[in-house]
């Protein structure tokens, strides 16, 4: 057990360094300079040179990644250019939006994905088999923007009930700031919750023919008994890893969403960086994105492993 | 029996009733909810909410360019110039404008005494000078006139003689202008990067959560001019007990977050909301007109427009009202004109106007024909970062190739075209915009020497030297029309017009003046 855990925290830290490698030589071989960008217009070559000298963009490429890979160990991502701040702490400052987004989302996601997969399995091509595969298909093909606007526009401007956006007026508690979420986290927990309705059916639908199951109703076990503790029990590998997935994913910031409802999260703080070519920013937040899967990706082989014991970690 | 029996359970199996269904699904709704209910944001008079179109990159004024740091910091940081509703320079830390003596060479500033600073003591002429001085060698404008500037000498407590080795015409405008302004601050709280903002405006600085708000407050201490307001000029009164600058950079939510009433005030709106707000009765649109002027950069240097022939034959195949009526849908957005200012400015000019938006496919051809123009492909750098300027671009490839153009559309992100524009090698033409100012000299920077475009000719450094070696307002305007038309012949870029600003303001607020920079002191709600 300690081997084989040790064997996947060697990959974890191997599949991190080359996401790191990956991410600093990708963000250099873009086009755009973030000292011009930052400057504007009216700067002249002089004041551009000197900048970037400030920020050690003059140094060949492979000098920059070795100075900053020497830092990335000693525990620092750098400094945004833009944000005047360090890495971490312009991280740290917008994870929790993105962090209760995330886990909201997966929840009604989850709780709508899983009992519409088990109903279309049960009732396999009668109507509400036929109703939840419309609803799974119409949800994974609605743009989150598109939903996103309709819903600020009916329960925000219509009805009142919801802030179109933001993270809560200065100085709101914590139920204020998750109340700004319903919305966005509705709106991903519907997308996401086609990709999860169509795991669930198609993991129980193999399920739901196995012979066990048919042994069971032999026995006279009441129909919900046997979906909901034999079959799903058996059918929950490939969901959890699609949930894990979909968390993973959410987690690195639902940067539309994120943009739609003004929330200041990872997504929202990525997207800004790319556009202003913050390489600092970049790199740090991927890395801390890639080091969130990749934990991810770990907790779900744990868990395997605890709903299949013949799973091995 | 009550239950429904499955289409694949045994037929002897117990059905699952709808009761084990409904607390299937009745726990998943529940859990949906979250325990938190109520109506979205009562707001209370004391504070208002204005929707910004992004997160300032900083908030020290002089550090960027960028108008939004300069939106919010002009309400903490005042300068000794600012610009009246007709945009003329008009003092406000200052006593009166300045002296100017030695033929332009010296200027005598006298400043307002008792004058609060937000950490409650006097203004005095030190923290101006400290100001002036860091705004001398940080920001691109204050550097282009630190090299003409000799010295700078306190005289008094409240006095300053700035002594040039040059004239620098429209000494006070440059310092009155709003962007990367010069900004006067208490001399203990100067540093690179700023961590305390201490001005003298009428709100000073509270807290700054980044991509969430910057909330400044009022200050209770201002000491106000005594004029009427007019413009960014005169009484300034924070009638606001707070003001949070909110980033929110998606247009449509801005739009939808002003309808709704979660916002006071949104700034930048896309044209096409313009019918929604106005019918909304709780919301006012607000136009500025002129906001700025799209234009286009001809690459002298090198390729086929390093021809003025071509260059002029490119001026002539456009159609400047098309590319604007596509880039802003509407006239009430934009105004085609070839007057670099309006009537109301002295530096109005009608220079320009026979070449301007003809369209004319037979004069540009014929132009070409007398270049000899081998058909080099015209290089179209443009980006949809900024829609209209891809929409700009696309009606111009179709101007273009209707006078025997070819040409090549070159679409990029905005850093990618920033990057691009400095090398000559890779573009013909590029598409950006500017703010409008109310000195020539400061947009665009090709008036300058080195910018993108590379523009150098005798004509060009005769009519500026000329222009810029007069400090007289009514002499330079005409001097001005000598510059524009140099402009409209040798071609090294385009002004395609003029464009308004949309905002919305809700209908509860009071004294707002629409103005390129919104401002919210003598504001209220």
């Amino acid at each position: 057990m300690l081997t084989a855990l040790a064997r996947k925290l060697g990959g974890m830290l191997t599949v991190m360094f080359l996401v790191a490698t990956m991410v600093f030589f990708l963000t250099r071989l873009a086009p755009g300079d973030p000292a011009a960008l930052m400057l504007g217009d009216q700067a002249s070559e002089a004041d551009i040179a000197q900048l970037r000298r400030t920020y050690g963009l003059d140094q060949p490429v492979v000098v920059q990644y070795g100075l900053w890979l020497k830092e990335v160990l000693s525990g620092n991502l750098g400094q945004s250019i833009f944000l005047q701040r360090p890495v971490l702490t312009a991280i740290a400052e917008r994870a929790e939006p993105t962090f209760f987004l995330a886990l909201f989302s997966i929840l009604i996601a989850s709780l709508i994905g899983i009992p519409a997969g088990i109903v279309s399995a049960v009732w396999r091509g009668g109507r509400s088999d036929q109703a939840v595969s419309a609803g799974a298909m119409l949800a994974a093909s609605i743009p989150s923007f598109w939903l996103g606007l309709l819903f600020i526009q009916f329960f925000s401007v219509r009805l009142g009930w919801f802030p179109v956006a933001g993270y809560g007026d200065p100085g709101a508690g914590l139920g204020q700031r998750l109340y700004h979420l319903i919305l966005p986290a509705t709106v991903l927990g519907i997308v996401n919750s086609a990709l999860i309705t169509r795991f669930t059916r198609a993991s129980m639908l193999d399920v739901l023919s196995e012979d066990y199951v048919r042994t069971a109703r032999a026995k006279g076990l009441s129909e919900a008994r046997i979906v909901l503790r034999h079959a799903l029990g058996n059918a929950l590998v490939p969901i959890i890893t699609v949930v894990g997935l979909t968390a993973a994913l959410l987690v690195g910031g639902a940067i539309i969403t994120e943009t739609v409802f003004g929330l200041p999260g990872i997504g929202n703080l990525v997207v800004s960086a790319v556009l202003r070519r913050d390489y600092p920013v970049i790199q740090g937040a991927l890395i801390v994105i890639a080091g969130i899967y990749v934990i991810i990706n770990f907790a779900i082989d744990v868990i395997y492993s605890l709903v299949d014991p013949r799973v091995k970690t | 029996m009550t239950g429904t029996t499955f289409p694949h359970s045994h037929p002897k199996a117990k059905g699952w009733s709808r009761r084990d269904l409904a607390r299937m699904l009745g726990a998943a709704g529940a859990l949906s909810v979250l325990p938190f209910g109520g109506r979205a944001l009562a707001q209370g008079a004391a504070s208002a909410n204005l929707a910004m179109i992004g997160e300032p990159q900083t908030l020290d004024p002089m550090a960027s360019t960028a108008d939004l740091p300069s939106l919010i910091m002009m309400h903490v940081y005042e300068s000794l110039y600012t610009f009246d509703a007709d945009l003329n320079a008009r003092p406000m830390l200052a006593v009166d404008m300045p002296k100017i003596g030695n033929n332009g060479l010296s200027y005598e500033i006298e400043i307002r005494k008792g004058v609060k600073l937000h950490s409650g003591r006097d203004l005095d002429i030190e923290d101006v000078i400290a100001s002036l001085k860091r705004w001398f060698e940080m920001t691109p404008r204050g550097k282009s006139i630190n090299a003409n500037v000799e010295k700078m000498e306190a005289r008094g407590s409240h006095g300053l003689v700035i002594s040039l080795k040059a004239p620098v015409p429209a000494f006070a405008t440059h310092m009155a202008l709003p962007s990367g302004y010069a900004a006067i601050m208490a001399k203990e709280s100067i540093a690179t990067p700023l961590v305390s903002f201490v001005g003298t405006g009428p709100y000073k600085f509270q807290e700054r959560k980044p991509d969430q708000f910057v909330i400044l407050t009022k200050f209770d201490g201002y000491s106000a001019r005594s004029e009427a307001p007019s413009g960014y000029a005169g009484k300034r009164e924070a009638k606001i007990a707070e003001l949070r600058f909110i980033p929110v950079p998606n247009a449509n939510t801005r739009v939808e977050g002003v309808v709704a009433g979660q916002y006071h005030f949104a700034d930048q709106l896309p044209v096409e909301s313009f019918k929604r707000i106005s019918s909304t009765p709780s919301v006012k649109p607000n136009l500025v007109m002129p906001y700025g002027f799209p234009y286009f950069v001809l690459n002298t240097k090198q390729g086929p427009f390093a021809d003025k022939k071509v260059r002029q034959a490119y001026q002539l195949a456009l159609s400047n009202s098309e590319m604007l009526l596509a880039a802003f849908g509407d006239d009430k957005f934009f105004k085609a004109t070839a007057a670099h200012f309006p009537k109301a400015s002295p530096f109005h000019s009608t220079a320009g106007e026979k070449v301007y938006d003809k369209a004319d496919v037979a004069a540009a051809k014929k132009l070409l024909a007398e270049a000899k123009y081998d058909g080099a492909p015209i290089r179209i750098l443009n980006s949809k970062q900024y829609e209209f300027h891809h929409r700009m671009a696309l009606v111009m490839a179709e101007n273009l190739k209707a006078a025997g153009f070819k040409v090549q559309l070159d679409v990029v992100d905005w850093a990618t075209l920033v990057q691009r524009r400095a090398d000559p090698a890779v573009y013909d033409v590029y598409i950006t915009h500017s703010g409008f100012f109310p000195e020539p000299m400061l947009s665009p920077p090709q008036l300058g020497s080195g910018a993108p475009g590379w523009w150098d000719s005798p004509a060009k450094t005769a009519a500026l030297a000329a222009f810029n070696a007069e400090s007289d307002p009514a002499k330079r305007g005409a001097l001005w029309g000598k510059v524009q038309e140099v402009v409209y012949d040798e071609v090294p870029y385009i002004r395609a017009g003029e464009f308004a600003a949309l905002s919305a303001s809700s209908a509860k607020m009071t004294g707002f003046v629409p103005m390129p920079m919104p401002a919210f002191w003598n504001v209220g709600l």
